[in-house]
Formats: C-alpha cells, sequence, structure tokens
C-alpha cells in the first residue's frame, strides 16, 4: 500500500493572486518519479483532524524538480494555509505520485495533442505539455485554456516561454469570461458551442491524436460531447477529475459510546442507499453479514479485511475489527470500518453505508 | 456540479478522492469481480498446461494463465489507490477450489470471493478445457466491450491494455476447438458445450432493476445483462458455425 514520504519545500511562488506553485525536495527521490499528468496527495493535521489533499505536479519531466500548483479553494482549511503559511524549510508528508492522467512518450511520436484547462486544471496539463514538447520533438500540442479573467490566467508566462522554446510546436487559446478580447471566439465560457465554434475555425478535430481535460465538470461534459460528435474515441480522451470533489473541512468525528455488549445481542440501525433497517444481530456477527441477513444489498468483495469494498461508518455505538488491512489510521478515526471485520462492542450501534 | 450528476451525463473521474461511497463500492465490487475471475481462471488452467497435447498447446496454455494472472494484477494496481492490500489480495482465498463436476449450473461455490460462478466448475481434460476458454472467452468479450466504457477511467484504461490479449485467448480457444475437432473430439466437444454454456450464460445475471438502474447512472454499467447475453449468444454461434457446430438447447 502506498506510504507517506517526507519532502521539504524548497521554494514558494505566488503564480497568480490566490495560487502558489511550490516546489519540493523528497528524502527518497526514487519514490517521487512521476509521470506528466500525476498528482501527489498530502496529509497534515489540523486541529487534531488529519486532512488530505491531492495536488497535481506541475513541474515537467526533464525539470529536475518536484512542483505542485495549488490555488486556493473557498474555504479550503489546506489550500488557504498552503497559500498564507507555507514557507520554504517547512517540511510536508506526500505519498508517492498517483493518477493515469498521461501518456506514454516517445521521441518517435508525431502527434498532435489538444489539451483542454480550466482555471487550476491548468497543472497536470502544463506538465503534460511540457513534457511532450521535450520528449517528442515531432508531436505538437494546442491548449485552450479557459479563465475567468486574465488576472486568473495561473502559469501565463511559463506557457509564453515554452512557446518560445518550442517555436511552432504549442499553439495556446486562452478563451476568458470577463476581460473580453475583440474575437468573440476567445470570450466566454469554454462548452460544447464554443468547442463546436473552435474546432470549425482554429482546430481540427480529425488532425488531433489525443485529447487531455482538467476542469469544472460541466466543461469537461460538454468538451467529451464536442470530441465524441468529432469523430473521438473513448480511448482519444483523458479526463481529470478530482479538485472539485474536496469539502473544504472534514466533520468531528463521532466517538464512539455505550456500554460494552453483553451477549443478548446488539440491535444495529443501517442505512443503505437511502433506506434504514434495524437488524437484530447474533453475538459475534459482523456488521456485513447482520445487513445480508436482513435483505440488504451491502456492498463486499473478499470479506477478509483486504479491499475495502464493504466500508462503512460507525455513526453511533463501537465495533471492533478483527483484521484491517485496508483502512488508514484516519479513516478508522474518522469511524470507518470495514464491516466484513467489524462486529460491534455496543447494544446499540447505528452504521452507514452511504458516508 | 453534483458529482453524481456528472456521472450520469457520461463524465469520467481519474482518482478514488471524492468518489459517492455506494460508487466507490460498486466499483471495488466490479473490479473484485474482474480480479477474482482472473485469478480463479487462471488457477484452473494450471493444471491444464500438463493435459496440453503438443507444445504448441502447452505454451498456449501456459501463456493463458500467465496472462490472465497478469490481467488480475493490472486490475489489482487500480484496487490499490482504494486501499486494497494487493500482496495479501492475490492470496486470500483458494482460487483453486472448485465445486463437484456433476454441481449443476446454478450451484455456487461457498466461499465469499468475488468469482463469476463459472469459475467454480472444474474442467475435465484438455478438449473440456478448450471449449470452456472459448465459450468464456466470448463472454468475456461482451463483458470486456462494456466496461472499456466504465467511468472509472484508471479501470478503463486497464482493461483497455488487457482486451486484445483476452481476444487473443479466445482466439487460441477457437484454434484449439478446431484441433480437437480434427483429433475426432466431436462428442467431447458436443458435451463440453452442452455443460459449458449454461453456466456461463449465469454470469449475465439478471439482477435488481434499480441496482442495475444505478450502475447505468454511475457509468459503471452501459449495456443491459439480457443485451449483453444476447450479443454473446451471436458470437458463439459465428464461432461454432464454421464446425457445423450450434449453441445447445
Amino acid at each position: 500500500m502506498a506510504r507517506f514520504h517526507p519532502l521539504t519545500v524548497t521554494a514558494v511562488e505566488k503564480t497568480i493572486r490566490d495560487a502558489v506553485c511550490v516546489t519540493l525536495e523528497p528524502e527518497d527521490p526514487a519514490a517521487f518519479a512521476f509521470r506528466p499528468g500525476q498528482y501527489l496527495t498530502f496529509r497534515r493535521d489540523f486541529d487534531g483532524e488529519e486532512l488530505r489533499r491531492s495536488y497535481s505536479i506541475c513541474a515537467g519531466i526533464d525539470d529536475g524538480r518536484l512542483q505542485v500548483g495549488i490555488k486556493r479553494v473557498e474555504g479550503g482549511a489546506f489550500s488557504t494555509w498552503a497559500n498564507e503559511a507555507l514557507r520554504p524549510g517547512d517540511r510536508l508528508e506526500a505519498m508517492p505520485p498517483m493518477g493515469s492522467f498521461h501518456t506514454p512518450l516517445d521521441a518517435a511520436n508525431a502527434r498532435h495533442i489538444l489539451g483542454f484547462a480550466g482555471g487550476s486544471g491548468i497543472t497536470p496539463l502544463l506538465s503534460i505539455v511540457k513534457s511532450v514538447l521535450a520528449r517528442e520533438p515531432r508531436s505538437r500540442v494546442t491548449l485552450v485554456y479557459a479563465n475567468r479573467g486574465v488576472n486568473t490566467i495561473m502559469f501565463r508566462e511559463e506557457l509564453e516561454d515554452l512557446k518560445n522554446l518550442h517555436l511552432g510546436r504549442l499553439n495556446v487559446i486562452h478563451v476568458l469570461e470577463q476581460d473580453a478580447t475583440e474575437i468573440e471566439l476567445f470570450t466566454g465560457r469554454v462548452d460544447e458551442a464554443k468547442c463546436e465554434a473552435l474546432f470549425r475555425h482554429w482546430i481540427d478535430p480529425a488532425d488531433v491524436d489525443l485529447a487531455f481535460i482538467c476542469g469544472p465538470e460541466p466543461m469537461m461534459l460538454g468538451i467529451a460531447r464536442s470530441l465524441r460528435a468529432h469523430g473521438l474515441d473513448d480511448a482519444q480522451i483523458r479526463f481529470e477529475l478530482f479538485a472539485s470533489g474536496q469539502p473544504g473541512r472534514l466533520k468531528a468525528p463521532v466517538a464512539g459510546c455505550g456500554a460494552a455488549a453483553g451477549g443478548a445481542g446488539t440491535e444495529a440501525r443501517i442505512t443503505l442507499d437511502g433506506a434504514t433497517r434495524t437488524v437484530r444481530m447474533e453475538p459475534g456477527q459482523t456488521l456485513l453479514d447482520a445487513a445480508l441477513a436482513g435483505d440488504l444489498d451491502a456492498p463486499y468483495a473478499c470479506k477478509a479485511g483486504v479491499c475495502s469494498t464493504c466500508r462503512c461508518k460507525v455513526i453511533e455505538g463501537a465495533a471492533e475489527m478483527a483484521a484491517n488491512h485496508a483502512l488508514e489510521d484516519y479513516e478508522v478515526a474518522r469511524g470507518y470500518v470495514l464491516s466484513c471485520q467489524a462486529v460491534p462492542t455496543t447494544d446499540r450501534i447505528v452504521v452507514d453505508y452511504d458516508q | 456540479m453534483d458529482i453524481e450528476r456528472y456521472l450520469a451525463e457520461g463524465g469520467r473521474v481519474t482518482s478514488p478522492q471524492g468518489l459517492p461511497p455506494r460508487y466507490r463500492a460498486e466499483l471495488l465490487r466490479l473490479m473484485a469481480t474482474f480480479v477474482d475471475s482472473s485469478l480463479a481462471g487462471a488457477a484452473g488452467f494450471a493444471d491444464i498446461i500438463n493435459a496440453a497435447p503438443g507444445i504448441e498447446a502447452r505454451i498456449a496454455a501456459a501463456k493463458i494463465v500467465l496472462e490472465k494472472t497478469d490481467h488480475a494484477g493490472r486490475v489489482l494496481r487500480v484496487m490499490a489507490d482504494f486501499g486494497a492490500d494487493t500482496a495479501r489480495y492475490a492470496t486470500h482465498h483458494p482460487w483453486t477450489g472448485r465445486l463437484p463436476r456433476s454441481a449443476p449450473p446454478e450451484a455456487r461455490l461457498d466461499t465469499p470471493d468475488q468469482r463469476l460462478s463459472v469459475f467454480a466448475f472444474p474442467l475435465d481434460g484438455w478438449t473440456d478445457a478448450v471449449v470452456m476458454n472459448l465459450v468464456m472467452g466470448t463472454a468475456a468479450g461482451v463483458q470486456i466491450d462494456d466496461l472499456v466504457q466504465v467511468s472509472y477511467q484508471p479501470l478503463a484504461e486497464a482493461v483497455r491494455e488487457i482486451a486484445p490479449r483476452e481476444a487473443r485467448h479466445t482466439g487460441l480457444a477457437a484454434e484449439g476447438l478446431a484441433q480437437a475437432l480434427a483429433r475426432g473430439d466431436r462428442d467431447r466437444v458436443a458435451a463440453s458445450l452442452a455443460y459449458w454454456t449454461p453456466r456461463v450464460a449465469q454470469g449475465f445475471g439478471s439482477g435488481r432493476p434499480e441496482r442495475l438502474a444505478q450502475l447505468t447512472r454511475f457509468g459503471l454499467r452501459h449495456t443491459a445483462p439480457e443485451t449483453q447475453a444476447a450479443r454473446w449468444r451471436a458470437a458463439l454461434a459465428q464461432a461454432l458455425a464454421p464446425h457445423g457446430l450450434s449453441l445447445p438447447g
């Protein structure tokens, strides 16, 4: 299983008013070899609560450094902290690079790669663009980059530098919602209609080998629909979505309460797919078996504490797991149990598979 | 935009973070079924290597065992991002466990792993293994066609890499079938077809309509089980026709 490794912050640079580019030096560089487009998952303790957040690597594969871009999210504890308090010399912990938003690079390739980035969605794309241009001398990249206005364009100068470094091989199309440019094509949101217009006047979709999209959900859906309508298949379209799913703050875990279970059997209230049912448990029975016996279609696979399919959250009461090879400490601290391994230790227990 | 709506509109996701719990659970179950079926299938086929009637056939059988195990590993790596313990997973079930050969098609193995029920039945010699591989491989092809569209992109990509090799395994089975018939094994082939076809058919299931609807909304399934079963039967009939064989029952 992936482990957390220590890294030292060597630089924190503002790219725009509310985003920083953080350079990191891992203690174990081999653990942080990355493929362009991957992300790092960090963990940090905020007032006794562990938060984990993922940020995409923005460095190119040949840049010789590890860098992530962190845009401040409204109400986001980690991103606000990174933007306001993170300093060179600070230590962070992160898991090795993960994610499959990438393409194998080969110097023999002569491809046209089309990227769509919305706001901070540029971060993984910057890594991909840099790496493709550096490693595939015969490939070209067109980047459609959507932003609210000129002052929210992350990595604007880096992109200009890349264009100059790889003359004629990188085309960046800025589409701005505000700060209207004179050309209508480059103003507004990047949606299905905008893609149609771009494909009519600016980009030949038949010439595109691979497309990468990273941005807000509606933008990705619109672009993907348009790409499919122009003949690209699923294998040619890569999506990256994770930033928007991250909540700002965790809720405090519910502490286990109640007396130790007697032999009489526990009453379990089990919520699954929005419906709640109460079942009477046999002594020693696991939560999963109780749910299944109660005709609830509880998810499970390995029944050995290995795969995490049967994960549920204890809302009230407490349970003990016979084995846990899948959940990490912070998940257990938040009340998650593997229901195939969990036997209640209280007379009453309330669990939820939907959280 | 709510992630469930995003998925329902055909959106793709690339990381375990922020996924709805039920999506996460159904996705893991889907992957566990694939991994368990591949491991159990490879384990069953491993014994058959020794029954192969020649060096080419031995190589083909060994290759199938090797590649099916590798396919399990590829999907298991996707599961690892969700916290699955890959080292333990590969060995925590007795993958060679089987029912008696005489067990009816509806019989289930009394182990908690998620293998398709067809992998609970034992192979009976080389020709039987060839027929099983053809019947099941044709079904796997139909299921893989659906799985490459799955909304969890890392899984879709893993399956995309697996798909051509699985198709080759089915191709090897078709060659094996022609050879078995050339050896005069027609009765044996017919008996094995009659044995495996209803057992593979079980794997398409029917499922509760609500659950199927939810899987569809999640982008974890794109084709109805009945449609898949019909496609499988058509593909199998097409593979058998040149040999003057037809689908049993």
